[in-house]
């Protein structure tokens, strides 16, 4: 019986070939993005899950009166570990702010995050370096590096540990002792570095007031939270009024670089004002309190699409199945008087649906594998559909069995229930009751397309903004050379006019910050009785030069001028607007203990992208409250970039001694276009998603209007027998879908609006909404309706209606 | 064997009874061939299919072998199905998407008879129709009246006690008409299986024992066939 019902099954599947690899593929295809997003889903959700107790371990912050931050003083984990006994553990974290040159003879690598960090915190992570952990003794500082690093210092044979390597330039001979090697899978942790040094307390010799750390605390299973954040409050007050008179408050988010962190002081009294929170760990990467949730909103909303889209597919699939009925009617009736019970029959068509789901399963499995390299291209991942996914294993035959029930249990249902009588008399009409259901189905899923269609549009003509606006300064020739020798003006000058010598170099400079996205230090200055925070760049000579950044008013710095480096300074327009002044030139400005004298107004730029307006910057030669100026900025005619890069590269060690053997260097083109890398991102989602929904739309369609087609037949041949010609058949089918068509069209339009205008608002320099790609996308769903119903009517339009009437 | 009392079947149409069957009262013992004979619209198919049980009548008593069929569960109904009532079809509505030897297979699968068996008895009809050459071959492969062969190769093989026929010859031409009117009239004499056909044709009713003239839903006559042939 199952073999004879299998060989039917088959022997269908094979006589509708069309539409079974419709079906079929249409299933793949949605399940195929359901196993990518879950892959990526699960990966993004269980971010340090690994480490045993994970759910009990928080992350310390800080509420400050304009933002949060993670970053805490080093004195609070010893007061919180003493004062509070359901803390169980506290460790802390410290980030290196520059690059790290560990060598060897026989290779270099460069540490770009090195941490340090209590042994504490690395028994409460679960860090195992190779041969075990071991507890630093006294103040030890062991230092444990990742398996490629070690194998691209020691090409050979792995070395024999503690194993001697040099730090820094290979010339200042200092060294170091390689503890061991520590396997920790940073891509999925919190905690990321590429070299972590461990010690017994990171605090020795630092200053206890610096709020420079990332405090973690374990606490015992079952505590009261509530209770808990009460006490850690109030701990945290009692540290704050030690400290009160040395407070230091940094100010900047947790990208940008700790140098910000540390030296500018601002007003003690913003410390009073704050409070403490406590992250879990298990927050920190999707939706950290300081910090934006981002990724979280964009797991969320790709779970729910995923879903909405097999949950579509599902019903598509029921669709298309109950409007092939027609043709398996016989069969049941027929089945029914020989005596078959309703159940086996029930049975029969699930089998033969699952056997389809399998078919599909197998499919999006083959189809996930082919488009995971664009997927992780996309999301910068790297996936793999087996590795660290097992539970895909019984996942995926779950996900089979519940798709096999929401695409067939309702055919089945159907198709069992013919009544032998209504059948076998010939003239079966199958009723369609649920016809508002399906109308509503086929409107959901072509407004879904709709906005995805014009979602896609609006993001790309956004990008195309951003890639090809104004930005105030050019970045095209710019090359930023690493570097981590702190400024002297002797060393530098001699540096920067051997560079000049070289053909093709324009211009030469050194500044605090680049324009890659990130923000400078803050510090209040005053003008005409004002005292405003600015951001403040601290430059040298030729940076305007270098960046081609356009003058306003004034001047820019000049060598003529030898005051400059004293005491000049340059405003932008945000700044000159946010003091209300007018014709500031030559005006006197007063910050950071010393009054400077305004030279020049530079016009805005937009160095740190598009997101947010261009703050009020102050540039100034001379600054004790900026960061340091250490990054260089190399200007070069294109045709010479080759040359100039070979020369420097090779004569770095000679030309920069300090630095290190190295010469490292980015684009500034390319350092500012990875600004745009959410964006891209996002882009890629919307492509992703306008194709898939876009087809599984176009699926539901073709479903619908096999069905509503098969079931008008009798009235086409009457029509058609009446005197219709085929352009009436044609357009009396096609109306109909594109009445749908339109309905959703009215509803995706206003959705798309809402969100594209939301969308827009997150950046301070955007495009006006542009009205084209709502029509595109209406045209195309249009046309795409009028090519599938078309395709359909065909038949019924050649048919003979003497066919279709014969059995009346 | 079958007891029909009463039978009553109408549709309700805002309030207006249009009747299909009035007072059908009627009984047909084992080994009868009865013909049911009346103008389009008398009510004879369904009186066959209140018969077979593919409908119910809206009144009335059915006694079939001795049973209350109208107060059977569906579980009983279809035990009845396998195991004494064959169906045969105008239309013949042989299963497409099985073979000739399927085909006839099916109502043995439901009955659950055992593979060797089920073999054996499809071999022996196959042979019994001259049909073994065509055994591979799925019914649009063959004529109308082969495809009837089929359909009633299929409702014999479960061995029923009653064969039920809706114009079997309907879509017949007259030689093959014949020859199937033939084979019901061998069933009926030599295996005495009971048969109960709907037809027009005075012809193949003339192969029967009795005919039933339903006229307006009302059986007008009654009459016993003189075996002529």
């Amino acid at each position: 019986m199952f073999r004879l019902n299998l060989k039917i099954a088959l022997r269908n599947l094979w006589k509708n070939k069309v539409y079974t690899a419709i079906n079929i593929g249409g299933l793949a295809i949605a399940l195929s993005a359901f196993i990518l997003v879950a892959i990526y889903v699960r990966f993004e959700t269980s971010f340090d899950h690994n480490v045993p107790n994970h759910e009990n371990i928080y992350l310390l912050g800080r509420t400050l009166p304009d933002r949060k931050t993670n970053y805490t003083s080093l004195s609070l984990a010893q007061a919180l570990k003493e004062a509070i006994p359901e803390i169980e553990n506290v460790g802390r974290s410290k980030k290196t702010n520059f690059e790290f040159a560990f060598s060897t003879p026989d290779g270099r690598v460069y540490g770009k995050d090195v941490i340090t960090i209590d042994y504490t915190l690395a028994k409460m992570f679960h860090i195992k370096p190779e041969g075990g952990l071991v507890k630093p003794e006294g103040e030890a500082l062991n230092v444990y590096l990742p398996q490629e690093f070690i194998t691209a210092m020691f090409p050979k044979k792995t070395p024999v540990f503690p194993a001697k390597v040099s730090i820094g330039p290979l010339e200042v001979k200092q060294y170091a002792d390689v503890s061991g090697i520590v396997n920790h899978n940073v891509a999925h942790s919190n905690l990321v570095f590429d070299a972590l040094l461990i010690t017994a307390d990171v605090g020795k010799n630092q200053e206890p007031t610096a709020y420079n750390y990332f405090t973690y605390i374990q606490v015992k299973p079952g505590t009261d939270m509530a209770q808990l954040q009460k006490k850690v409050a109030a701990v945290y007050k009692e540290e704050l009024k030690k400290s009160a008179v040395t407070a230091v408050v940094n100010r900047g988010s947790v990208e940008s670089k700790i140098a910000n962190e540390v030296n500018l002081v601002t007003n003690t009294n913003k410390a009073d004002q704050s409070g403490v929170f406590l992250d879990p760990l298990d927050n920190l990467h999707l939706r950290p309190i300081a910090g934006n949730n981002t990724n979280y909103k964009v797991v969320m909303a790709l779970s729910a699409l995923t879903v909405l889209v097999m949950v579509i597919a599902c019903i598509n699939f029921t669709n298309l199945t109950i409007a092939q009925t027609n043709k398996r009617a016989k069969e049941v009736g027929v089945k029914k008087v020989l005596g078959a019970y309703r159940l086996s029959l029930v049975f029969q068509f699930l089998i033969e649906i699952l056997m389809q789901c399998l078919v599909a399963l197998i499919l999006a499995i083959i189809l996930a594998e082919i488009s995971l390299p664009l997927f992780n291209d996309a999301f910068s991942v790297s996936f793999s559909l087996w590795k660290d996914n097992y539970e895909l294993v019984w996942q995926l035959p779950i996900v089979l069995l519940i798709i096999t029930l929401i695409s067939g249990i309702y055919p089945a249902l159907i198709l069992s229930g013919f009544r032998p009588v209504a059948v076998l008399k010939g003239n079966l009409q199958t009723s369609y009751k649920t016809l508002w259901l399906r109308n509503a189905l086929l409107v959901t899923q072509f407004t879904v397309a709709i906005v995805f269609m014009a979602g896609l549009l609006i993001v790309s003509s956004q990008l195309k903004y951003m890639r090809t606006e104004d930005t105030g300064f050019k970045a095209g020739q710019v090359v930023y050379i690493k570097n981590i020798v702190m400024f002297g003006r002797p060393y530098f000058e001699n540096l920067k006019a051997r560079i000049l010598e070289m053909p093709g170099v324009n211009s030469f400079t050194v500044a605090s910050d680049i324009p890659d996205g990130s923000r400078p230090g803050r510090v209040d200055y005053a003008m005409e009785g004002k005292d405003l925070g600015m951001d403040i760049v601290h430059v040298d000579f030729d940076y305007f030069e270098t960046l081609r950044l356009n003058l306003k008013d004034g001047r820019f710095f000049s060598k003529t001028y030898p005051a400059d480096a004293e005491n000049g300074i340059v405003l932008n327009e945000a700044a000159v607007a946010a003091y209300g002044v007018k014709n500031p030139v030559g005006k006197i400005i007063r910050g950071c203990d010393m009054d400077y004298r305004i030279v020049g107004v530079v016009k805005d730029a937009k160095m740190q992208g598009f997101e947010t307006a261009v703050e009020p910057t102050v540039y100034a030669i001379k600054s004790d409250c900026a960061n340091d100026k250490m990054k260089f900025m190399v200007n070069v005619d294109p045709d010479h970039m080759a040359g100039v890069l070979a020369a420097l590269k090779s004569n770095w060690k000679d030309l920069n001694k300090m630095d290190g053997d190295d010469f490292r260097y980015e684009f500034m083109d390319e350092l500012y276009g990875r600004l745009f890398k959410k964006q891209e991102q996002l882009q890629a989602v919307f492509y992703g998603a306008a194709i898939l929904t876009i087809f599984i739309a176009t699926l539901g369609l073709f479903a619908f209007s096999a069905f509503t087609i098969t079931s008008r037949m009798k009235e086409i041949s009457i029509r058609k027998v009446l005197g219709a010609s085929d352009f009436n058949i044609l357009s009396l089918l096609n109306s109909f879908f594109i009445r749908i068509v339109l309905i959703a069209n009215l509803i995706g339009w206003p959705i798309a609006y809402i969100a594209a205008q939301r969308w827009l608002e997150t950046f301070a320099y955007r495009i006006d909404l542009p009205i084209l790609p709502f029509f595109i996308a209406g045209s195309i769903s249009i046309i795409l309706t009028l090519l599938t119903v078309s395709f359909q009517a065909r038949n019924a339009v050649k048919t003979n209606p003497v066919d279709a009437l014969k059995y009346e | 064997m079958i007891i029909l009392k009463n039978i009553e079947k109408y549709y309700a149409n805002k309030g207006v009874k249009s009747y299909i069957l009035r007072h059908v009262s009627t009984e047909i013992k084992q080994g009868e061939f009865v013909s049911i004979m009346g103008p389009s619209g008398a009510g004879k198919s369904t009186l066959l299919n209140i018969l077979g049980m593919l409908e119910e009548p809206t009144y009335g008593e059915y006694e079939f072998m001795g049973e209350d069929v109208l107060s059977l569960n569906e579980r009983k109904r279809i035990e009845l199905y396998r195991n004494h009532i064959g169906f045969v079809f105008q239309a013949y509505h042989l299963i497409d998407e099985m073979t000739v030897a399927e085909n006839i297979e099916a109502p043995l699968l439901y009955k659950k008879v055992s593979g060797a068996e089920r073999k054996s008895r499809v071999a022996d009809v196959l042979d019994r129709f001259n049909m073994v050459a065509k055994k591979d071959l799925f019914p649009n492969q063959l004529s109308g009246g082969q495809q009837q062969l089929v359909g009633i190769a299929r409702a014999l093989v479960a061995q029923p006690s009653i064969i039920l026929a809706d114009e079997p010859t309907g879509n017949l031409q007259s030689a093959q008409a014949l020859q199937i009117m033939d084979l019901f009239k061998k069933l009926n004499e030599e295996e005495g299986i009971t048969i109960i056909q709907v037809t027009h044709s005075e012809v193949n009713a003339a192969y029967g024992s009795r005919i039933l003239h339903l006229l307006d839903g009302v059986i007008k006559e009654d009459i016993a066939v003189e075996q002529s042939v």
